[in-house]
């Protein structure tokens, strides 16, 4: 073949990876965009959650091998489905006794100062919770034990990792499920009210400190099934949050920032941008890539590439 | 029904009601008038629990209005169709109607208020799947209003639905309040800048004027007062 | 001013103490690692006075400080290893990379607030971390020097490290002090509480903030530089990554934010706190250090958001002052009795200070003002009143500089105002208030005022004397000028920012809704004090939405509704428009008031 053929290739085996990897990133950010669009929230620690995630899934499959019984194809996805409920728990929890003192229907419409109290209490547990994962998983590098993550499915000449092909298809379902919750369903569109305009949804009798909490679980409960996901095909270790932290924002400022639909394409846009670099950046530089793309979009275009403004400014 | 007894309200050392006392019957139409700033939309958030009162008492079909949680008393059927409408933008039309009906007394009844609604708005109907940030200002009013009325209220509360809107939007606006109040029997609580159109029809009208009740009666007595006049423009 | 002088010689003095005893309690210190934790306690204490320098005085959140120490600390490690540079050298040096970083990032980024400043911060710093480690510089050490070690600032003695990080510290304690007291600090504060009204009493906000991220980038740069030369090691993780950036947050954040002692009192705190942690339990425990650092900032966000410093010393002071400033008597008796005959016997008016020409700004599709055309006399009070909604809040930020006109001209005392900055318009000497009153609660009323005066005054000394004069003229001179500002009453508020307005001795005054909400006794206080500051030739143009004050008040009234001037006029002829009593009482109501003459 010649050369230009190989580049053919090689670029739609970066687009292929991209897409693979983009779908996970974005239901990652769709777990960040609903608590932002829903409760105004920065969550800083939204990157240790989908590290819970992971290690809840790594324990559920390999580490206590409660899941062995379901196999090694099986047991994996099943693991990082049920990362979501437990996480849910704990993110239901931290909101109930922390974060709601600091957020709410009062502090919305308070600007300034409970917008610093809030990023500051979430930094707060994105410390605890990193650490703490230190103490408690230790820092060796785990992963999810699967054969899918060794093989791959041919297409022409591309190369579809399995472990990452069935993440991208679980995190679509995720992402679908979510959605017709979120339209279908009462409580899912009493959350919309509540992000829309919480004090019109007080009038109509929806509890808009409930519903934070809830959008709270649930997003940090989705973002923890994708790092379940994640973690067949990725290595992580307890200060993970941190560096996904960043491409989950990015990913969610790109979507437009309170648009939980918009959150999705972001995820994935930032996926292509990461695996593409890798064609014309050195490998260590693909994140760096995510930076520079996330700083050139909140300079231009703060209100996203994707869904309308929300965030009043 | 709602009875209001001595109520001051005070936002950061400014008072924005003090000794403030309204009834409203069932089956009243009741209007509070008064120039911008008198407080009227303040009475209202204390009503539905928006902001605390400092002092005095609210009591809703004889219960202690105060211990109720904001959220809790749409539960009880109290409407508030608020100031500026406030619709949910980013929802449709119907997934509006829908919200309103998140009570259970209108979840109950949604099979016939729905219908009711859509034929006293029939604009609403046409626009059912249209999302709501992208209605005109008078469409906005209809569908707040509505929203209010899929809760199968027993009090709806009124703030300022003319503002903002063209006259005969406002006119055909009051048209349907009035037809709510007398075919569906609804108990009303208005609030309004425009004197006329308020007090026209109400059975009892109180006249707000910075954060005190200047005046309160029948439509008649106080349409011909020359004070109504002067809470307005001050001299 | 001798106050103020003794104020600077009480913090000197507490700073030589501290260091001194500090300093003394090193040197008893045998143990070589209790040595080298105390300095580290130096370095944390400078990284969070460079952070403080931005974040804490000005408000905006950066959570990406790690970037300028990374920087610091790169810098006089590569300079050393690869060009050997000495650090006495190199620090400086990095000092300025920090500094020209600091610029490089504040370009671009001040142009976003709240939480996007914040994420993107964090962003520059993460992605030189990879940077550097693509570069190759994964774990660099710093050689040791036989010959000569101490003009590579390499000691044996780990307390001679001490003893130049104290050095530091106190440099940059000594240097926020003077920012704190200065019209710098002033400036940032300001900003920090409200930048519109930073803007309209004459700050230059962006000047400010990027003098405050250059010291602040320099700062923390030599924190990183100290850092290097201490552990002898960098690593881009250690010095770039996130830990870093939360580590500054937090001993500032911990101690204090917006005074130097914070940063020092969160790290002497914190740090030995979570490094004995660390020695002790790290083995079983290895993130213990980060669970310290992250449940410190939780329990201080929820009991004391503000940091130790003030938590104690709000405790003090409330001690020291049981009672709150009481009801004082009223204000303005002298002045009442001269003016309560106001409004009749006007002079003529001169000639026009203020010209507005087909003035329009619309926002999509709604005309907030609609070629609006009037001028206002030199010496009038001038009242624009309208509904709401009517444009009137919007005519004033497009007066001050706030909003862009769309169409028109707008020329006050002969010069074009249009396309100025807020701070220019300010200069110009054209005063404003705001709808809602933004105080500095913490200051005391005379130092809100003077960070009015700054615009008028050349150096800072001079401010002082027109704060003091503005607050005689609004009656808050006596009792009140060295109350905390979060002790006075809503009039007594509106009252200090309408000095804060008249202290750079602006020629026109824009008041917006200074009388709304304000009861009847208060109404009868302020509006003499408004007459009096009028009558010592301060053109006033008041914006209301009721009329009951502004008749008694107003020479002149325009009527503003849609944005469109719809009458204006004597006051008594004004409420007899039938525009007006339309706008304010609706159509039927006119059509009823003709069938009743009829």
């Amino acid at each position: 073949m010649t050369d230009w053929q190989w580049l053919l290739i090689d670029f739609f085996q970066a687009l292929a990876a991209g897409l693979l990897v983009g779908g996970t990133y974005g239901l990652m950010c769709v777990g960040l965009g609903i608590i932002f669009g829903v409760m105004r929230v920065v969550n800083f620690a939204h990157g240790d959650f989908m590290m819970l995630g992971m290690y809840v899934a790594y324990y559920l499959v390999t580490g206590f091998g409660v899941l062995v019984f379901l196999g090694p194809y099986v047991g994996p996805v099943v693991g990082a489905a049920l990362a979501g409920p437990v996480v849910y728990v704990i993110g239901w929890l931290l909101h109930k006794y922390l974060i709601s003192r600091v957020t709410g229907a009062r502090v919305i419409s308070a600007e300034a100062e409970g917008h610093y109290a809030q990023i500051i209490l979430t930094l707060g547990i994105a410390l605890v919770l990193a650490n703490g994962g230190l103490i408690l998983f230790g820092s060796t590098p785990l992963s999810v034990q699967t054969p899918l993550s060794r093989e791959s499915w041919e297409i022409g000449l591309i190369f579809f990792n399995q472990a990452r092909a069935v993440g991208f298809v679980m995190a679509i379902l995720c992402a679908i499920g979510l959605y017709l919750f979120l339209t279908r369903t009462n409580l899912g569109k009493a959350l919309r009210a509540a992000a829309d305009n919480p004090i019109a949804a007080a009038y109509v009798g929806i509890d808009v400190d409930r519903s934070h909490r809830i959008a709270f679980g649930l997003g940090v409960g989705i973002t923890a099934i994708a790092g379940g996901l994640f973690a067949m095909s990725q290595s992580f270790q307890p200060y993970i949050g941190f560096d996904f932290v960043i491409v989950m924002y990015a990913g969610v400022v790109l979507g437009g920032m309170g648009s939980i639909l918009g959150a999705f394409w972001g995820g994935l846009t930032i996926g292509l941008v990461q695996q593409m670099s890798t064609l014309v950046l050195p490998y260590q530089l693909q994140n760096t890539a995510i930076f520079v793309v996330f700083l050139i979009i909140i300079f231009f275009r703060p209100q996203g590439m994707f869904g309308r403004v929300w965030e009043r400014t | 029904m709602l009875k209001i007894r001595s109520l001051d309200v005070a936002y950061g050392g400014l008072h924005a009601l003090s000794g403030v006392s309204l009834d409203v019957e069932r089956g009243q139409f009741v209007a509070v008038v008064g120039p911008n700033g008198a407080g009227k939309t303040t009475l209202f958030k204390a009503i539905s629990g928006i902001v605390t009162p400092v002092r005095g008492e609210i009591t809703y079909n004889g219960k202690n209005l105060l211990a109720v949680p904001p959220a809790e008393r749409a539960h009880l059927g109290i409407a508030h169709v608020p100031e500026g409408r406030q619709v949910f933008a980013s929802m449709t039309v119907m997934e509006n109607l829908e919200m309103g009906a998140y009570t259970r007394r209108g979840q109950e009844r949604w099979g016939e208020l729905l219908p009711m609604i859509l034929e006293l708005f029939p604009i609403l109907s046409e626009r059912r799947g249209q999302l709501a940030g992208t209605l005109s200002g008078g469409e906005q009013q209809m569908l707040a209003i509505g929203r209010g009325l899929t809760s199968a209220p027993e009090l709806l509360m009124l703030d300022e639905p003319s503002m903002g809107l063209a006259p005969t939007i406002v006119d055909a606006i009051f048209e349907r309040i009035h037809q709510i109040h007398t075919q569906h029997h609804v108990t009303i609580l208005l609030v309004e800048q425009r004197v006329v159109e308020a007090l026209e029809t109400c059975d009892r009208g109180y006249v707000l004027e910075t954060g005190r009740v200047a005046m309160e009666g029948t439509h008649k007595t106080l349409m011909s007062d020359e004070r109504v006049r002067r809470a307005y423009l001050g001299m | 001013m001798a106050g103020k002088r003794r104020a600077f010689m009480e913090q000197y003095a507490l700073i030589t103490i501290f260091a001194v005893v500090y300093l003394v309690i090193g040197f008893l210190v045998r143990n070589s690692y209790y040595q080298l934790m105390m300095t580290l306690v130096l370095i944390w204490g400078t990284m969070g006075l460079g952070w403080n320098v931005l974040s804490g005085y000005s408000g905006m959140i950066s959570f990406g400080h790690a970037a300028f120490f990374g920087l610091g600390a790169y810098t006089v490690t590569i300079a050393f290893v690869k060009f050997g540079i000495t650090p006495w050298l190199g620090i400086p040096l990095g000092v300025l990379v920090g500094v020209i970083a600091g610029v490089l990032i504040g370009i671009p980024t001040f142009r976003l607030r709240g939480h996007y400043f914040a994420l993107s911060m964090l962003a520059y710093p993460l992605a030189m971390l990879y940077v550097f480690e693509w570069l190759g510089y994964q774990e660099v050490s710093l050689p040791m020097k036989r010959e000569n070690p101490i003009a590579y600032m390499q000691f044996t003695d780990q307390r001679a490290y001490m003893v130049i990080s104290m050095i530091v510290m106190v440099a940059c304690m000594i240097i926020s002090l003077h920012v704190e007291c200065s019209r710098f600090g002033r400036s940032l504060l300001a900003i920090k509480q409200n930048q519109p009204a930073a803007e309209a009493a004459g700050i230059n906000t962006t000047r400010w903030k990027m003098y405050a991220m250059m010291l602040s980038a320099g700062i923390a740069a030599a924190a990183g530089g100290l850092y290097a030369i201490i552990l002898l090691v960098v690593t881009p993780q250690t010095v770039f990554g996130a830990l870093v950036s939360a580590q500054a947050l937090i001993v500032a954040l911990f101690g204090g934010v917006g005074i130097f002692w914070g940063p020092v009192v969160g790290s002497a705190i914190l740090i030995p706190l979570a490094e004995t942690l660390h020695a002790e339990l790290g083995h079983i425990l290895p993130g213990i250090q980060g669970v310290v650092y992250g449940l410190a900032i939780i329990v201080i966000i929820l009991v004391a958001p503000d940091g130790i410093y003030w938590k104690v010393r709000d405790r003090i002071m409330a001690r020291r002052t049981p009672a709150k400033v009481g009801a004082q008597p009223r204000l303005a008796e002298q002045i009442s009795i001269a003016a309560d005959a106001a409004p009749e016997s006007r002079p003529a008016f001169g000639q026009t200070i203020l010209q507005l020409d087909g003035v329009s700004r619309s926002f999509g599709g709604l005309k907030a003002v609609d070629d609006v055309t009037l001028s206002v006399p030199q010496g009038i009070i001038y009242g624009i009143i309208g509904p709401n909604g009517a444009g009137k809040t919007t005519l004033f930020n497009v007066l001050n500089g706030f909003l862009a006109a769309d169409k028109g001209s707008m020329r006050f005392a002969g010069t074009e105002i249009s396309g100025l900055k807020p701070h220019e318009v300010c200069a110009c000497g054209v005063g404003r208030t705001f709808q809602v009153v933004r105080s500095f609660p913490r200051m005391t009323v005379l130092e809100n005022v003077v960070i009015g005066a700054f615009v008028g005054s050349k150096t800072d000394d001079e401010a002082e004397p027109l704060a003091y004069e503005a607050l005689e003229r609004v009656g808050l001179a006596d009792q009140q000028a060295h109350a905390l500002a979060g002790a006075l009453t809503t009039k007594q508020l509106r009252l200090m920012e309408l000095a804060r307005a008249l202290a750079p001795r602006p020629k026109l005054l824009l008041l917006d809704e200074t009388l709304a909400g304000l009861g009847h006794d208060e109404l009868e206080d302020i509006l003499p004090i408004i007459r009096q500051v009028n009558r010592e030739s301060v053109t006033i143009v008041i914006i209301e939405h009721t009329m009951h004050a502004m008749v008694k008040l107003a020479d002149h009234f325009s009527v503003l509704d849609h944005g469109r001037l719809i009458a204006s006029g004597t006051p008594a002829d004004v409420v007899r428009n039938p525009a007006v009593i339309e706008a304010y009482l609706g159509k039927k109501w006119m059509h009823r008031a003709k069938d009743q003459v009829a």
